[in-house]
């Protein structure tokens, strides 16, 4: 029964970790319809802003955290001006040129940082592990779920709590009446992706201790973080939660019963089926009229 | 004879001129040289495959790798049999003591030639059949050609025993067709492969220009109004997404021959997506300008990897972006654009804006 | 850099060095076609690792170490008074580029060797070609055995060389349970192969035997598992990012290396610089050669390499494995006439050479792979190895070792 509870606490690290990096994914594309395959090389350029921050100004990772946030965030903010402003009518379209996009970014990364890994330390507090009986549960993961809970709150409320929030949720449910009543929808769209690319960018933060930080991360990371957020729904923060719990407890459970590599093929079939299912995920929300 | 079609014809001409007789004499007929424009070619059967389902359709498929990767798997397991004296020799090394039940009838030829078209046809109508008939489209149809496409990779790596795993299957005997053994850096193996891409280009014409085109284009405009006239929507998209896997498979095994080799990368995400950087280059709209953007950015590719090993991707990334954002209908759809105001200006008639052009051959800026 | 720069300044160096070399015969070289060729006055020899790609990390070091020991060739006046003329290629991490690429040297470019490879993939795809063209491939990598070619040139260990005296020592130091992971390969289910045929003899046991997608990054599940278990010793042939997040993983998630410590066969210097010596430090891996093994050839080769491709850079049991073949290479073509430089030549003067290199003195056998020193090394936290234990005595190469009644021999693979 241990190892099950054990299992269940890894399901809900990844589920945690694949939540902070879909979060951001998420609400891009439920704000404006844009898919961006580029969302994994923002996660890879948090992980390396990460890696600065510590490498040339000693910063742990907890402090580099807003850091990361603002970088990263600047970054998607200046993409999206340039780039993605010009493709919001065609949604097919985003999903090629944001793969450009994240071409040119490992390239880059790899050009001016070098292509080979780079080490970041862990919070050294973090140490260590939480025992429950037989339950053993690793302090950084433990921090990295409810981290991740809280900035699916934070989320939560600046949608729901802020004016900001509420002027876009008037632009995703109608553009031209909201530019009626003075809503500038472009800005409101740069900054939403802006803080879309932030999340990325601090997911990017959270995993460096975990996982190995290389130019071509973010490549393994979109592809999962996609599928969260399709099968979430349409741009829904609940959803998107909803359905990376789920992915992390079957890769989790196929784990246990089987094998990583088959367990994998499992849970990709499981998506398939489940957007066979309900095309419109698991928390349809009535929006972008 | 519409004029599009004149266009398209012309087209076929001009590329089949420099196809048969252009490369070979632009390359002095070097073996080496034949045998990468021999690869670029069968490259292009693929990216006009795509520009089938996506241009004509609007059904963006990001697996198309995977029923490329079987087509060349396919010609890989003939060849491999046929170079083993029993057993192949990764079998033997995975503890495989027999010849599995689905590679025996792989003995033969002509099943594997017939298989490599009909085994992706097959995979891409069961995929079609599962999407289409629940009405999905766009994104999701992405996101599912996607999910599959990895896991399929990841159980062709996973099954070394049958598959070769990792590495593949590589050691081939030559094909031996019709007692003629083929030697791939020789010239009858470059217009062998030649005559494939102009065969497929021609099938796939006249699939563009028939009526079920026609229909195929309606749909992509709007799906829910070709519904309502009455047209089985799932079935003409499970049809062509059929044909586009069978065409993929062909290229597949063309490029197993070609580079002699069958390898999992073949099916990995990063070339699915460069199938598609292919296709929206030349050109989705047009099943030859989705083919030749394939060999142009190969031709590319081979020329400046060599030269700019870093610098590469990042031009290609650029290149990519640029194309979507200024020429969303390719190097196609600006040639067109220079040619409709040559045109214009040499006829000096009343101005016809490239406008009623488009509404007159159902193009729209960006596909959807 | 690009291709034609480098090959300008070889070039000239080529020019400096020729002196030597004018009146002597020109080189004859042998392939399968019945043409021999005419060689000027320059020898080509193919340089084929991955500069960009997945693997590119690893092979750009051993790119870097072959180079290196062909300009101190040329350096010294070359091979007969003539210059190695260095060919580069970038398969970009791609097995078919490998072979369209070994195809392009061995035809277009007519080199007499071809040096390159890290991956088995990489080596399976360029097999073909060189035996169908019989030249000879110098391959660097330590691998999974069970190969006979005659034409390559194998300079890494196979699984007896890593493994043979390591297990038992890792049973007496830790205890006779180990768990087997690696990624899911050619490579790892080999070396598990005879891992377990080892531990059948030893009275150890493989509690578990797992293996992970190439570039998998999420461990907790099996992290779990080890923790279930409680083996003695985590057998790990994990290859590159995996084996990073692996060891990551292992850290945060409080294990004791003192308990159940991580034995790699895989793990070098590179990995260590990206997982941290502080995720490293007390962990193990078996390899002929550490970065700090205290030779005076070491010595000098790693002062060399970081003069030339900066303070931090790293050696390890790869590239210098690249280095030293190039070295063999100089030293079977020196024992050659100049007018009778063939495939067939090249290996009959290569066989029984011995060289000093950086870990000890190594001899080519007649199968063609080399005899090594195999060492047991535990980590530091400044990412160095300390080795804890050496063999007293040269190990030669075994291909089939868990394999009855499979030899490797001068005469190819022979079955009894």
């Amino acid at each position: 029964m241990d190892v099950v509870f054990n299992q269940l606490f890894a399901g809900l690290s990844m589920a945690s970790i694949l939540l902070i990096i879909a979060l951001g994914l998420a609400i891009i594309y439920g704000a404006m319809g844009v898919i961006n395959l580029a969302h994994g090389e923002f996660v890879m350029l948090g992980a390396y802003t990460t890696w600065a921050c510590q490498h040339y100004l000693g910063f742990g990772i907890l402090l580099s955290l807003p850091f990361v946030f603002v970088v990263v965030g600047a970054i998607g903010w200046l993409i999206e001006r340039t780039i993605v402003q010009r493709l919001y009518d065609r949604p097919l379209d985003t999903i090629l040129a944001t793969w450009g996009i994240g071409i040119m970014l490992q390239q880059l990364v790899r050009i001016v940082i070098g292509p080979e890994s780079r080490f970041v330390s862990g919070p050294d507090f973090l140490r260590g592990n939480l025992e429950i009986g037989n339950v053993v549960m690793s302090n950084y993961r433990i921090f990295v779920i409810f981290f991740s809970i809280a900035v699916l709150l934070a989320t939560w409320a600046l949608l729901t709590k802020t004016e900001f929030g509420t002027k876009l949720r008037a632009v995703i449910q109608n553009r031209s009446i909201s530019e009626c009543y003075g809503i500038e929808s472009k800005r409101i769209y740069s900054l939403t992706f802006a803080y879309g690319a932030g999340l990325a960018g601090i997911a990017g933060t959270l995993i460096t201790p975990l996982f190995s930080t290389i130019p071509t991360m973010g490549t393994s990371l979109v592809v999962d973080a996609f599928l969260v957020v399709i099968i979430g729904g349409l741009g829904s923060i609940i959803g998107a939660a909803a359905a990376a719990v789920m992915i992390g407890e079957l890769t989790a459970m196929f784990s246990l019963v089987i094998n990583d590599t088959l367990g994998r093929i499992g849970v990709l079939a499981c998506v398939i089926v489940l957007i066979r299912l309900r095309p419109r995920g698991l928390f349809p929300e009535n929006t972008r009229g | 004879m519409s004029k599009i079609l004149k266009y398209d014809l012309v087209a076929l001409l001009v590329l089949f001129i420099i196809v048969l007789f252009g490369f070979p004499t632009f390359l002095g007929f070097d073996g080496y040289e034949l045998n990468l424009y021999s690869r670029y070619l069968s490259l292009g059967i693929v990216s006009m495959a795509l520009a089938l389902s996506w241009g004509t359709t609007g059904i963006l498929n990001l697996g198309q790798a995977a029923t490329f990767g079987i087509g060349s798997y396919i010609m890989a397991m003939h060849l491999k049999i046929k170079g083993s004296a029993d057993l192949p020799d990764f079998m033997v090394w995975n503890n495989v003591d027999v010849l599995p039940w689905f590679w025996v009838p792989f003995h033969s030829l002509s099943f594997t030639l017939v298989a490599g078209l009909l085994i992706p046809a097959l995979v891409g109508g069961l995929i079609g059949v599962f999407m289409f008939r629940a009405r999905i489209s766009g994104v999701f149809v992405a996101v599912i050609t996607l999910a599959f496409l990895v896991a399929f990779q990841l159980l062709v790596v996973n099954y070394q025993g049958y598959t070769g795993g990792q590495n593949g299957l590589t050691g081939l005997a030559p094909l031996t067709l019709f007692g003629w053994t083929v030697d791939t850096y020789s010239i009858q193996f470059y217009y062998l492969v030649a005559g494939c891409l102009i065969a497929a280009l021609v099938i796939g014409l006249y699939l563009v220009h028939s009526k079920f085109g026609l229909i195929l284009r309606a749909i992509r405009e709007d799906a829910n109004r070709t519904r309502f006239f009455g047209y089985n929507v799932a079935s003409y998209e499970t049809v062509i997404f059929c044909i586009s896997a069978a065409l993929a498979g062909w290229s597949g095994m063309l490029y197993t021959l070609v580079l002699q080799f069958a390898s999992p990368t073949y099916m990995s995400v990063s070339f699915s997506l460069g199938i598609v950087i292919w296709c929206a280059v030349g050109g989705r709209n047009s099943v030859i300008a989705a083919a030749v953007g394939a060999i142009i950015v190969n031709i590319l590719q081979g020329k400046l990897s060599d030269v700019y090993v870093e610098g590469w991707h990042m031009m290609l990334g650029a290149t990519f972006v640029l194309v979507v954002l200024f020429m969303p209908r390719g190097l196609h759809g600006l040639v067109g654009t220079v040619w409709h105001r040559l045109s214009q200006r040499k006829a000096d008639k009343k101005p016809q804006t490239v406008l009623s052009k488009k509404a007159k051959t159902g193009q729209t800026e960006g596909g959807r | 850099m690009k291709r034609r720069d480098f090959l300008r300044s070889t070039g000239a160096l080529g020019v400096m060095g020729t002196a030597g070399g004018l009146s002597a015969p020109a080189l004859l070289l042998g392939t399968s076609s019945a043409s021999a060729q005419v060689l000027g006055d320059d020898i080509p020899v193919g340089l084929l690792f991955s500069l960009t790609g997945a693997v590119a990390v690893v092979e750009h070091t051993l790119h870097d170490a072959s180079l290196m020991a062909m300009e101190e060739i040329n350096a010294a006046g070359g091979i007969h008074g003539r210059m190695l003329r260095p060919i580069i290629e970038d398969p970009a991490s791609d097995p078919a580029t490998y072979a369209d690429r070994a195809r392009r040297l061995m035809i277009r470019d007519k080199c007499i060797s071809v040096f390159g490879s890290y991956t088995s993939a990489s080596r399976q795809a360029v097999l073909p070609v060189v035996e169908q063209r019989n030249n000879l491939y110098w391959y660097p990598t330590l691998y999974e055995g069970r190969e006979c070619s005659r034409n390559v040139m194998y300079g890494g260990a196979v699984p007896n060389q890593q493994q043979d005296n390591v297990i038992a020592w890792a049973i007496e130091n830790f205890g006779p349970r180990f768990y087997l992971l690696g990624n899911n390969y050619v490579y790892p289910k080999e070396e598990n192969n005879y891992c377990k045929s080892l531990l059948a003899e030893l009275d150890g046991e493989a509690v578990n035997e797992e293996y992970v997608p190439m570039g998998h990054s999420d461990f907790s599940s099996i992290i779990n598992r080890i923790r279930t278990e409680k083996p003695d010793v985590i057998f790990s042939t994990l290859v590159g990012d995996s084996d990073v997040a692996f060891a990551r993983q292992y850290l945060a998630a409080g294990l004791d290396p003192t308990q159940m410590p991580v034995l790699s066969l895989t793990r070098s210097e590179v990995e260590v610089k990206a997982i941290g010596g502080e995720a490293a430090a007390g962990h193990f891996s078996s390899a002929p050669y550490f970065m700090n093994t205290s030779t005076p050839e070491n010595e000098k080769f790693v002062e060399a390499y970081k003069s030339k491709y900066g303070g931090d850079a790293v050696t390890h049991f790869v590239s210098e494995a690249a280095y030293f073949q190039v070295y063999q290479f100089k030293a079977a073509l020196e024992k050659l006439d100049p007018g009778n430089v063939t495939t067939e030549t090249i290996r009959a003067a290569a066989v029984g050479t011995e060289l000093l290199a950086p870990q000890g003195s190594v001899l080519i056998d007649e199968n063609l792979h080399t005899h090594l020193w195999p060492k047991v090394a535990e980590w530091q936290s400044d990412g160095q190895a300390k080795v804890i234990l050496d063999s007293a005595e040269r190990v030669a190469p075994k291909p089939y070792a868990a394999y009855e009644g499979q030899t490797c021999t001068g005469a190819g693979l022979v079955e009894t």
